[in-house]
């Protein structure tokens, strides 16, 4: 069965169409990146997935079932793009990560001891022990991704959303941060769906990859994403495409 | 303490603390959420709901918390279409509310209306049952927002993760906008229509300035408001002052106070 299954989906916000005859199938525990430039669908998709937009046509699967369906199991853990959150907003990182767990929790159901140390048991997992007590608003933008990923993975969901994730991290807090990624989804059987414009980056850590402006470009292995006719239709002509790994000798065939 | 031997006295004291706690919770979600507008074009809108039940000699008080609850999500279902912002939302009930008031007011001719008790508040001619009424409103708003709360939370932190984690986010806001709304038609009898947004805003406003975690800055802000309440009553009491006026300024004291003593 597969994780995810997207069939001829097609989106339409205030009479645009957004995306058009999208086609992915991603078998679970996998790792996929969609990339695209600014404005080509690529939140609009995982909102999708998410259940918090409706397509026009085609329909979504995950793990077999309609999305709403999944909301209500737990089986997604979303990192939004953008938190828009006042820096004084009355939250620790251990609150954040706690927060992860009123879903599942339910009405009328206050978290016990079990779920904080479960919570305490996720901060350590992703390396940020000692910060629990720590405004969430006085974090680092890494710290605070960090800290997103507990709050999204405490839950136990089975797959991971991440919209542009590195957005405020510097690079080299970057490249730990999709380091850490990549452990978390061997290390707990997660499949990870990143969106990222950052197509350099990201190659380097994910399974698979897929080029969107509207319409799919490209499906498949990371590599085949760095031909140079998916790089034109996605980004327009004479892109350098930035590596961070020992593929660079690609990059710079690219480059000529 | 001869000040509490008066009926009208003791009425007053047990009504202005328990509104202060109901607005002191409330006022925490008001500052996070940033909806102080909203709360305060709510309260004008009240008057409209206010003159209705003069005109239908209904207590005034039922009508207005309906008629709020009604604009509070007339203001929600106009905005969430997109096409208008939401402080034009507010901006078109708020002064229509008002206007509707005093048309109804001028046609039923009853002019020994207490207008100025409902704008600016009468909470020392409260009587028994508006008090006992207070106390059952109080009880019923904060049970719900105690129920409601963790979610409630969520919400405020991100909504869109909120749905993504299976809460029930739009019942959730429209419950926090009926408790709002009520709130405020309940605190109208203390500081009035006019003032009733500072009640609603200055003490989560002066908890955040003095704490930085969710549950004691609502103790705080209940603890803030009850104690300008107190302060701002017995103030009136001995100077012959507003008793609104009074309390409101005393709130307004306390948020200069937190904002010039803490330090960045």
């Amino acid at each position: 069965m597969n994780a995810i299954e997207i069939n001829k989906l097609s989106v339409i916000l205030s009479g645009k169409e957004i995306l058009a005859d999208i086609n992915i199938s991603l078998a679970e525990g996998k790792f996929l990146g969609i990339v695209g430039p600014n404005g080509s669908g690529k939140t609009t998709l995982l909102k999708v997935v998410l259940n918090l937009i409706k397509p026009a046509g085609g329909w979504v699967k995950v793990f077999d079932k309609a999305p709403d369906e999944c909301l209500r199991q737990g089986i997604f853990g979303y990192l939004p793009q953008h938190i828009n959150l006042d820096i004084n907003f009355p939250a620790s990182a251990f609150d954040v990560v706690m927060m992860g767990l009123y879903g599942k929790l339910g009405m009328f159901k206050w978290p016990s001891k079990k779920e904080k140390q479960k919570a305490l048991e996720y901060i350590e997992l992703i390396g940020m022990s000692g910060h629990e007590s720590k405004l969430f608003g006085s974090l680092s933008g890494g710290e605070q991704q960090r800290i997103s990923i507990a709050r999204a993975l405490v839950s136990n969901p089975r797959i991971l959303i991440l919209d542009e994730p590195s957005t405020g991290i510097d690079v080299v807090g970057q490249e730990d941060f999709y380091h850490l990624l990549k452990g978390l989804q061997k290390r707990l059987g997660l499949t990870i769906i990143m969106v990222s414009h950052d197509i350099g980056a990201v190659t380097a850590y994910v399974d698979e990859i897929a080029c969107l402006n509207k319409i799919l470009y490209y499906h498949g292995a990371p590599l085949g994403a760095l031909d140079e006719r998916v790089l034109e239709k996605l980004y327009g002509k004479n892109v350098d495409i930035l590596m961070h790994t020992e593929l660079c000798d690609k990059c710079e065939r690219l480059r000529k | 303490m001869e000040i509490l031997s008066y009926g009208f006295m003791q009425r007053a004291l047990i009504t202005g603390v328990v509104i202060s706690i109901l607005t002191g919770v409330i006022s925490v979600f008001v500052v996070l959420r940033r909806v102080s507008f909203v709360g305060s074009g709510i309260a004008h809108a009240a008057f409209g709901g206010v003159a209705i039940g003069f005109l239908l000699g209904i207590n005034p008080v039922i009508t207005a918390m309906i008629y709020s609850v009604l604009v509070a999500f007339g203001i929600e279902a106009i905005t969430s279409r997109g096409r208008v912002a939401e402080d034009t939302a507010i901006g078109v009930f708020f002064s229509s509310s008002m206007a509707l008031g005093i048309v109804l007011i001028s046609l039923s001719k009853s002019y020994n209306v207490d207008l100025f008790g409902y704008l600016f508040g009468s909470i020392l001619a409260i009587s028994e049952e508006e008090m006992l009424l207070t106390i059952v409103v109080t009880i019923i708003v904060l049970s719900t927002l105690l129920i409601t709360m963790k979610e409630l939370l969520l919400i405020t932190f991100n909504e869109e993760l909120a749905v993504v984690s299976g809460i029930p986010t739009r019942l959730i806001k429209a419950i926090f906008l009926i408790s709002m709304a009520v709130a405020i038609v309940a605190s109208i009898k203390v500081v009035g229509i006019i003032l009733v947004s500072a009640l609603l805003v200055i003490p989560g406003a002066v908890a955040q300035l003095i704490t930085r975690s969710f549950y004691p800055m609502i103790f705080l802000s209940c603890f803030i408001a009850v104690f300008s309440t107190i302060t701002g009553l017995y103030l009136s009491y001995l100077f012959d002052l507003s008793s609104g006026g009074a309390i409101v300024l005393i709130i307004t004291a306390c948020f200069f106070a937190a904002f010039l003593t803490k330090k960045k």
